[in-house]
């Protein structure tokens, strides 16, 4: 074996394991580019074209940004992102209060903590769809149990999902019903990987525990409920299989969130172009999002 | 606590109810218990062909982007090269996107190559989901593997195929399992994607519980019924992967 062959073998041994990494890696990055980066990518392509059911199989017209500019002179899309923005921040106040309220109060209380754990993981981990059809059920005007106990206390029945005033505010009770388990979960493992030094110090200093809440545990706590908030944030802003179980959108429209809207033009009038280009409007304001908490996560760690 | 499985319970406790009860004015809370839902339910072959398919699907997709998710995240956890971080944060990605934009493409796709109605195309759609789940899980349970084992095995002899076949696979047993739980949770439970693309052949089960809320009255004691089995699955797996679901939250890489 001469030497420059010698040379040669080792060259593509070592391009060879400079390879090894991509082996690997990139079997499920194929899959993924396949099956979700050219989709996502085709879907860009549509919200500048005309896709209408009876019409696809002949032609696919471009018309530039007419999807775009009809998304923003729509005023049912305008409302339904309002809706959308109301809802998400309505629950994640709830939620983040509540959340807290129960990981305080489940970081002290000792016994049977894994119990409750268990307990309080199951709404997050339950079918969706079988959430809002009980709730349904629950709600019932004539027949619900929520109504027939408020009854019971001389309390006026109350219109759950049909009435435009109050459905939103049902369908925030089941999100926090169904999602305040994962805040406190989440923020229950941050209250206890924290340092026991200076609580020790804040008690010896004589610090009041409300004291101790605002300037000792929710700094130390940061980054744990700006990783809940961007996974809440995130979830409620696409929300859809529940709100669609309660109200499938009504009354009124009052709970059409922008999931439900571009549902509704994509599957229902089969507008396939108009709802990609709600989609893409969306998913610039989910990863805006994301990336502004991500920003602020990484600056407080 | 109570009030977080009071639902469940009520709905359990519905589907055992006689149809007459269900609406009875005050609620009863001491009846008999029947098993007339559950028999009206799997009457005809429909509902467990159903069954069929939401186990399919959620297995076929659960086995697939768990096994490419190992080998993906064993990949991050053990080599360093440019771009790695990056890769990885682009994992992360598709989980922020909105499955309503995901399924708009997918749809008019499946729909061109005639695969509406079809379960390979509701395991294609859940993979997109399922796969960055399984890579950012399992990159944890993998970086706790601490790297001596397999040098020593690779001394030994063994290809780094072999050494992660033998050594990284049963040591992160209980990790990968409780991804597998998680991922199958998700298909099991999934709704929309399900909704648009499956119709009487690959329907799965999610959907058939909506099919009980008819044109002319909503069955109650059937959508209790059909509720509650599909409930029940989940919160088992749940319950034994709480540990590692709980875990797995701490570290902000499971919603």
């Amino acid at each position: 074996m001469t030497i420059s062959h010698q040379h040669q073998q080792n060259s593509i041994r070592a391009w060879l394991k400079k390879l090894e990494p991509a082996f690997y890696i990139s079997p499920a990055f194929i899959v993924l580019i396949v099956i979700l980066v050219y989709p996502l990518g085709y879907s860009f392509w549509l919200s500048f074209h005309k896709w209408t059911l009876r019409t696809f199989k002949t032609e696919i017209p471009f018309i530039g940004f007419q999807n775009y500019s009809d998304l923003f002179a729509n005023q049912e899309f305008l409302s339904s992102l309002k809706i959308t923005v109301t809802f998400v921040i309505a629950a994640l106040i709830i939620e983040f209060s509540l959340g807290m309220f129960l990981a305080l109060l489940l970081n002290h209380e000792l016994k049977g903590k894994g119990i409750i754990r268990s307990v309080i993981l199951l709404p997050m981990m339950c079918t969706n769809v079988v959430i809002g059809l009980t709730w349904r059920l629950l709600f019932n005007y004539e027949y619900g149990i929520i109504n027939y106990y408020l009854s019971t206390i001389n309390f006026p029945r109350i219109e759950w999902l049909s009435s435009p005033d109050v459905a939103l505010i049902s369908v925030i009770i089941v999100d926090v019903w169904n999602t305040t388990s994962f805040v406190t979960l989440m923020l229950l493992a941050g209250l206890q990987s924290m340092p026991e030094e200076p609580f020790e110090a804040a008690r010896i200093d004589g610090a009041s525990s409300l004291q101790t809440f605002l300037y000792l545990t929710l700094p130390l706590l940061k980054s744990t409920i700006l990783v809940a908030l961007l996974w809440r944030v995130i979830d409620t802003f696409r929300i859809f299989d529940v709100v669609y179980l309660l109200t499938a959108g009504g009354p009124a429209r009052v709970t059409e969130t922008v999931s439900i809207y571009i549902y509704k033009y994509g599957f229902q009038s089969f507008n396939l172009g108009y709802a990609s280009a709600a989609s893409y409007f969306m998913i610039v304001i989910l990863l805006a999002s994301a990336g502004f908490l991500a920003r602020a996560l990484g600056r407080s760690d | 606590m109570a009030l977080s499985i009071a639902p469940i319970l009520y709905l359990l406790l519905t589907s055992f109810k006689d149809p007459k009860l269900t609406f009875s004015i005050p609620p009863v809370w001491i009846f008999s218990p029947t098993l007339q839902n559950y028999r009206d339910v799997l009457a005809g072959t429909e509902f467990i062909k159903y069954i069929g398919n939401s186990l399919f699907v959620a297995l076929a997709s659960t086995f697939i982007a768990v096994s490419l998710g190992s080998l993906a995240a064993y990949g991050f956890s053990r080599f360093k090269f440019r771009g790695a971080f990056w890769l990885r944060m682009s994992v992360l990605i598709p989980q922020i996107l909105p499955p309503i934009a995901i399924i708009v493409p997918l749809y008019v796709l499946f729909n061109g190559m005639d695969l509406i109605d079809t379960k390979t195309a509701l395991v294609v759609s859940y993979l997109t989901f399922t796969i960055p789940l399984a890579v950012w899980m399992m990159i944890g349970f993998f970086e706790d593997v601490p790297a001596e084992l397999e040098e020593s095995a690779m001394i030994d002899g063994c290809t780094r195929l072999q050494a992660l076949i033998r050594i990284n696979l049963p040591i992160a047993a209980p990790g990968i399992v409780a991804t597998a739980i998680l991922c199958f949770i998700y298909c099991w439970n999934e709704f929309l994607y399900a909704a648009i693309l499956t119709g009487r052949v690959s329907r799965t089960l999610p959907v058939t519980i909506t099919s009980f809320m008819t044109n002319k009255a909503i069955l109650w004691g059937r959508i209790a019924a059909s509720g509650s089995m599909v409930l029940i699955p989940v919160l088992i797996f749940a319950l034994i992967a709480q540990r590692y679901l709980v875990r797995g939250l701490a570290r902000g890489s499971i919603k």
